[in-house]
C-alpha cells in the first residue's frame, strides 16, 4: 500500500444514501479503518477527518458512524467528550475547546459525493 | 486510612442508551438502576445528564460526575471523615461521606461494596515450570466468557497535578509507585497493593476532566478476547493492545459513548511498602513495552491473491 497522498477515482457515496443529522464514517484508500466521516444536514454535506485535535492521531467515533452527542446536534469525540460544530468543526467545549476539526474537501456532482484533490492516508502506522 | 480503590463512578451521559449498551457489551452486569457491575461488584453507574440526583458537572463537559472510594473499615471512613473536615464540607447521606478533593472533582468515600473473589488466574505451560493445566485441559476457548472482575483505577486529567497529588499523598495516604516526569504520579492506597488504582495527567483547567477508566480482566487471553469481541461489534478500539512498563499490566483501550476511555487491563504489578518508586518521561518508549494493533482473522495457505486462484493452467 502506497502512503502517499492519492486522487480517488471513484465517489464515496451517493447524498441520497446518507441518513440526514447522522455521522458516517469512510475508509477511502482502504486502510482497515474509517479515517474520515461526513455528516449531511439537508442539501450539506459537511466532512471531517477522523482525527481529534487533542491527541495526535486520535480517532473520534466510539462505534463504527457514531461521531454525534446523543442528541446528534454536535460532533462528539468519544475519547474524552470535546464536542464540535458540525459546521465548522470548531470545538465549543472539551479538551481541545477552540481547536478544529481538519477538513475534507468534497464536491456533490451527479448525485454522488466525491473528495476533492488528493487524500492522505490517516492510519497509525 | 484503609482505602482500597474505586468502588464505583456515576456519570451523567448525554446518551444513556448507547452508554448502558456499551457498558453491557463491555461486560458489565446490568443490576437495574442504571448501575453495572463486574463480578466483585465494583461498578460504573450511568444517569441522564439532567438528572437531579447528580452532583453538579464540571465545566469543562467531562461526563464523570463522582468517584466513590471503597475503605476497608469504618474506622478508616472516621479517619477520612475527620481529615477531610478540617478543612471543608463533608456530607453524611446513606452511609456514604462526600465532598470534594483539591482539584474540585467530587468524591466520596463509602464501606467497599466489593465482594471476594475466589476465581482462578488464566493458567500457562511454561518449559521448566509445573504445568498450569491439568493434562488434557485446553487453554483456548473461543466462546468463554469474559467479564471485568473489578474496577482497577482512573486516571484524571488536572490542571494542577501537585496540588492534586498531595491531597491524596498527604490527606488519604495514598503511596506513589512510579512517575512520569511532569506528567503525574502512579497511586496505591493503603489497602490495595496494585501498582496504581489513580494516575494523573497535568493538563489546562478546560481539559478537566476523565482520561480513562480501566477494569481488571482474568489475564491476557481474557483481554484480547474481550477486546476482539468490541471490535467486532463494531466499537473504536484507541489504543492496544499492548503492555504498558509502568504496573506491567496488558491495556487495551477503547472510546466510549460516556466521553471517557475504558480499558481493559490484566496482570498488574503488586507492590508494598518495601518498592521505591522510579520515574520517567512520558513518551512512547515509556508509555509500552509493546504496542499491537487489531487485524481481521488470517491464516496461511493457498495461493498469492492474483495468481489465478489455484486452478492449473
Amino acid at each position: 500500500m502506497s502512503w502517499e497522498p492519492r486522487e480517488l477515482t471513484e465517489p464515496l457515496c451517493r447524498v441520497e444514501d446518507l441518513p440526514d443529522a447522522r455521522s458516517v464514517g469512510f475508509d477511502p484508500l482502504g486502510e482497515g479503518r474509517d479515517t474520515m466521516f461526513v455528516v449531511r444536514k439537508g442539501a450539506q454535506v459537511h466532512a471531517w477527518r477522523n482525527l481529534c485535535p487533542h491527541y495526535d492521531r486520535a480517532r473520534m467515533a466510539w462505534k463504527k458512524n457514531e461521531f454525534l452527542n446523543g442528541d446528534h446536534s454536535r460532533i462528539m469525540c468519544a475519547a474524552h467528550g470535546a464536542l464540535f460544530r458540525i459546521e465548522d468543526g470548531v470545538c465549543e467545549i472539551g479538551p481541545c475547546i477552540g481547536a478544529r476539526l481538519t477538513p475534507v474537501p468534497v464536491d456533490i456532482r451527479g448525485g454522488a459525493l466525491w473528495i476533492v484533490g488528493p487524500y492522505a492516508p490517516g492510519f497509525r502506522r | 486510612m484503609r482505602i482500597i480503590g474505586p468502588d464505583e463512578l456515576i456519570f451523567g451521559v448525554d446518551n444513556v442508551d448507547a452508554s448502558r449498551t456499551f457498558l453491557t457489551d463491555y461486560g458489565l452486569a446490568d443490576v437495574g438502576d442504571g448501575t453495572f457491575e463486574a463480578l466483585d461488584g465494583t461498578a460504573v453507574t450511568i444517569r441522564a445528564r439532567d438528572d437531579a440526583s447528580l452532583p453538579p458537572a464540571l465545566e469543562t463537559g467531562s461526563m464523570l460526575r463522582r468517584t466513590v472510594w471503597g475503605v476497608e473499615d469504618q474506622a478508616s471512613l472516621d479517619a477520612i471523615e475527620a481529615e477531610l473536615s478540617k478543612d471543608r464540607e463533608v456530607v453524611k447521606a446513606n452511609g456514604q461521606l462526600l465532598c470534594k478533593d483539591d482539584a474540585g472533582f467530587e468524591i466520596g468515600f463509602q464501606l467497599t461494596r466489593r465482594r471476594a473473589l475466589d476465581l482462578p488466574a488464566e493458567l500457562i505451560n511454561s518449559p521448566g515450570a509445573k504445568p498450569g493445566r491439568a493434562m488434557n485441559e485446553v487453554g483456548v476457548d473461543q466462546d468463554a466468557e469474559a467479564k471485568p472482575r473489578t474496577l482497577s483505577h482512573i486516571v484524571y486529567f488536572v490542571p494542577d497535578m501537585d496540588a492534586m497529588a498531595n491531597f491524596y499523598i498527604d490527606r488519604l495516604k495514598f503511596v506513589v509507585t512510579d512517575k512520569f516526569t511532569n506528567t503525574g504520579p502512579f497511586l496505591r492506597p493503603q489497602a490495595n497493593n496494585d501498582h496504581h488504582v489513580l494516575f494523573m495527567i497535568q493538563t489546562s483547567p478546560y481539559m478537566q476532566g476523565l482520561e480513562h477508566l480501566a477494569f481488571h480482566m482474568q489475564g491476557p487471553t481474557e483481554l484480547m478476547l474481550a477486546g476482539s469481541r468490541m471490535v467486532q461489534k463494531g466499537y473504536e478500539s484507541f489504543w492496544g493492545p499492548g503492555r504498558h512498563k509502568f504496573g506491567s499490566n496488558w491495556f487495551w483501550y477503547f472510546n466510549s459513548p460516556l466521553g471517557t476511555h475504558v480499558e481493559y487491563d490484566a496482570d498488574m504489578d503488586h507492590h508494598d511498602g518495601d518498592w521505591i518508586h522510579r520515574e520517567g518521561p512520558m513518551g512512547p518508549e515509556q508509555a509500552q513495552v509493546f504496542l499491537f494493533e487489531h487485524v481481521e482473522k488470517w491464516a496461511p495457505g493457498g495461493p498469492p491473491p492474483g495468481k489465478g486462484g489455484g486452478k492449473p493452467a
